[in-house]
């Protein structure tokens, strides 16, 4: 049996796929990067392994992908997180010709072509406004888990709203907001709506095509995607591998140089 | 020294054109011990053939400043306006500008910048007349505003014979007959119509020379990037515009782009996709930036910056007429400024036009955090050439001198999407 490893270094995760040879996920794994991305590249790839049962040699193939992908030094090529975004939405939705992911530090609209290609993207510039960052902000001043603020903002009765787009500055709007009486539901509610208009503006700037998917660790998060679709007026595909979609296109495309018959060819670590 | 094809041992372009560049530094910093009256302007909009008649030495402030950036020093001139009290948002141009102002006129080439006899501002850029303004504070030389018509509406440009060009083409000439007369103040000397066709006949061989150049990078592979390697070709272009000096230099860069043609050169050695850039670069890290796209083989065989950087002129097929100077000075200075800045919201056809010419793969887009003005038009033009020609685009951001704008690890990803982009497009076409 042929196997091959997805590997997707982000700014605050690294997750690992293994697929076999009919391209079925045998392994999976996820951590959060502390200092050194290399370090966490070796070790979720190390994860993966263990869960799938695999010896590295095992392994024909990995693709590396994410903003630490020249950190995977066992990594056999790289590919961008936008392409494997597209590849691994289109391989479960095939019908997708728009992608949203939103990650940590950066979201992505895509655009996708018949053929599962990537036509147009644009991204968040210079700025975490509309990434899982701001999200990040609200968990810290509201002391919460990331996990509890989507249920929580469901739960909302009078929405507040967020005029900041600042990540940064968002902290002190949310704590200024709970001084002033504002329940914490209310307040998420207004963080979660105040990234959903950001991410649509995103969307629509690639043409907003159906259908839609939406990928990335925030798809996780009930109250966003009810938000979005509500700001999109359309329904989106979401995966219960969305977190990991990087990381499936990553192993996909590692499938392909595996079926081409490709070496494993190490990349050397790019200083970035 | 470089070979010929024909063995004849000649100076190389590049060197040719270091030399004039020191050669102008060094004409500025000693215009005024010399008693040789200075003029700044801008790189657009600017009566240079007027100026020269008159034998101003000509200081632009754009380039200063953009010097400061390709010299590594700009976060110090941005530094000291900035704590002098300018946003950050504004033009870094100005900034760097300001920071020379407040650096006792000191300019990191070693040049001590004189201050001006005379400064010319013009309405092709809305930055420029608040601009002169500043200087009007600091230097006391009360600026002189030449309003040049834009182009009002897309496919529309008053053409010679129309009511609406006779009646620009007289507002243009008008101001520029003002302008003789400060010259004249200043100088003390007459105009002379003579010497202005003199400059105007060497402006057209250069224009000629320039729009040869630019053709020539129609060929595969590129002899030349436009964005790297052009951005020097334009420096000196723009600096000794009007000379004989100027006319040697852009012959000799025909002959070199022509002889590395024939020799089958290109500047990538390995040429994949064909690009072009729109907007304004990034002086403060644009090779890193040129870097990053040749090394996926990608060459920027076109830019619309070297029509704007050149005022116009450029491939418009303008020339001036020297039998009657100053009125062929004012209709060209009319139209060409209509395809300079102020067409930037229609340059759409110019683009799809370059794409066919230089058998283009796709566009690179470079907004400006500090200039909106250029970023103003890029979506809409984006989206034009996208769906109605599904050409690949990519829209990167950072800023024309300011490091602190410069993202590399954000800059990289987009660039490498872009190219899978590119390589999955050309797989599906079939393959190169």
């Amino acid at each position: 049996m042929l196997y091959v490893v997805g590997v997707d270094i982000g700014s605050t995760q690294a997750k690992a796929v293994a697929l076999d040879e009919r391209a079925q996920i045998v392994g999976q794994a996820l951590l959060d990067i502390e200092m050194n991305m290399g370090s966490a590249a070796q070790e979720v790839f190390d994860q993966v392994l263990r869960v799938a049962g695999l010896s590295e040699s095992e392994i024909a193939f990995t693709v590396a992908t994410g903003y630490g992908r020249y950190r995977v030094t066992f990594g056999d090529a790289q590919v961008t997180e936008i392409s494997c975004h597209a590849r691994g939405a289109t391989a479960e939705f095939p019908r997708t010709r728009t992608v949203l992911d939103i990650g940590g530090q950066d979201t992505k609209a895509i655009r996708v072509g018949d053929a599962g290609e990537v036509m147009d993207f644009a991204m968040n510039d210079k700025c975490a406004a509309g990434t899982g960052r701001f999200l990040g902000a609200a968990s810290f001043a509201l002391e919460l888990p990331l996990s509890d603020l989507g249920p929580l903002a469901m739960q909302a009765t009078a929405p507040v709203k967020i005029t900041t787009t600042c990540t940064v500055f968002a902290e002190s709007e949310i704590i200024g907001h709970l001084a002033k009486g504002h329940r914490a539901e209310d307040v998420l509610a207004g963080m979660h709506y105040s990234i959903a208009t950001r991410c649509a503006s995103l969307v629509r700037r690639v043409g907003l095509t159906p259908e839609i998917t939406f990928t990335g660790g925030v798809s996780r998060n009930a109250a966003m995607v009810t938000l979005l679709q509500q700001v999109l007026g359309m329904p989106l595909n979401v995966s219960a591998q969305g977190h990991f979609m990087g990381a499936i296109g990553a192993a996909l495309y590692a499938l392909d140089h595996a079926r081409a018959g490709h070496p494993r060819a190490r990349a050397e670590e790019v200083p970035s | 020294m470089a070979e010929t094809p024909s063995g004849v041992l000649r100076v190389d372009a590049r060197a040719a054109g270091q030399r004039l560049v020191n050669q102008w530094l060094a004409n500025i910093h000693t215009a005024p011990a010399r008693g040789q009256p200075v003029a700044y302007i801008f790189v657009m909009g600017n009566a240079i053939e007027i100026l020269r008649s008159f034998g101003f030495e000509m200081v632009f402030p754009e380039i200063n400043s953009l010097q400061t950036g390709v010299r590594k020093a700009a976060p110090d001139f941005l530094a000291k306006a900035e704590d002098y009290g300018f946003s950050p948002d504004v033009c870094s141009y100005v900034k760097a500008d300001v920071g020379l102002m407040l650096s006792n006129m000191e300019h990191p080439s070693g040049t001590h910048m004189p201050t001006p006899d005379l400064a010319i501002a013009s309405s092709l850029c809305n930055v420029y007349i608040k601009w002169a303004e500043i200087w009007e504070r600091r230097f006391g030389t009360p600026a002189f505003v030449l309003d040049i018509p834009g182009k009002r509406f897309e496919s529309w440009r008053p053409l010679p014979g129309t009511p609406q060009y006779e009646a620009d083409k007289r507002w243009v000439e008008g101001q520029l007959r003002d302008l003789i007369a400060r010259c004249e103040d200043i100088t003390g000397k007459k105009f002379d119509p003579d010497r202005l066709a003199e400059v105007e006949t060497h402006v057209n061989e250069m224009v000629r020379l320039w729009t040869e150049i630019l053709q020539l990078n129609q060929h595969r592979p590129a002899p030349y990037n436009s964005m790297l390697d052009g951005l020097t070709y334009i420096g000196v272009l723009n600096a000794w515009r009007g000379t004989p000096e100027g006319v040697e230099y852009m012959r000799l860069l025909r002959d070199e782009v022509a002889d590395k043609i024939a020799r089958g050169e290109g500047r990538v050695p390995n040429e994949r996709f064909r690009l072009i850039f729109s907007g304004t670069p990034c002086y403060v890290n644009m090779r890193r930036l040129v870097e990053l796209f040749e090394s996926h083989g990608g060459v920027f065989a076109a830019s619309d910056y070297l029509t704007y950087a050149a005022g116009g002129l450029d491939s418009s097929g303008l020339f001036y007429d020297p039998s009657r100077p100053l009125e062929s000075l004012a209709e060209v200075t009319t139209l060409a400024s209509q395809l300079g800045l102020s067409n930037h919201f229609f340059s759409h056809h110019t683009l799809a036009r370059q794409v066919k010419e230089y058998a283009a793969d796709g566009i690179v887009y470079h907004g400006i955090k500090s200039c909106r003005t250029v970023a103003t038009s890029m979506a809409d033009n984006r989206e034009y050439v996208t769906s109605r020609y599904g050409l690949p685009t990519l829209y990167i951001e950072s800023d024309l001198i300011d490091p602190r704008y410069w993202s590399d690890a954000q800059i990289k990803n987009r660039v490498d999407a872009f190219f899978e982009v590119l390589e999955q497009r050309s797989l599906l076409d079939g393959g190169q």
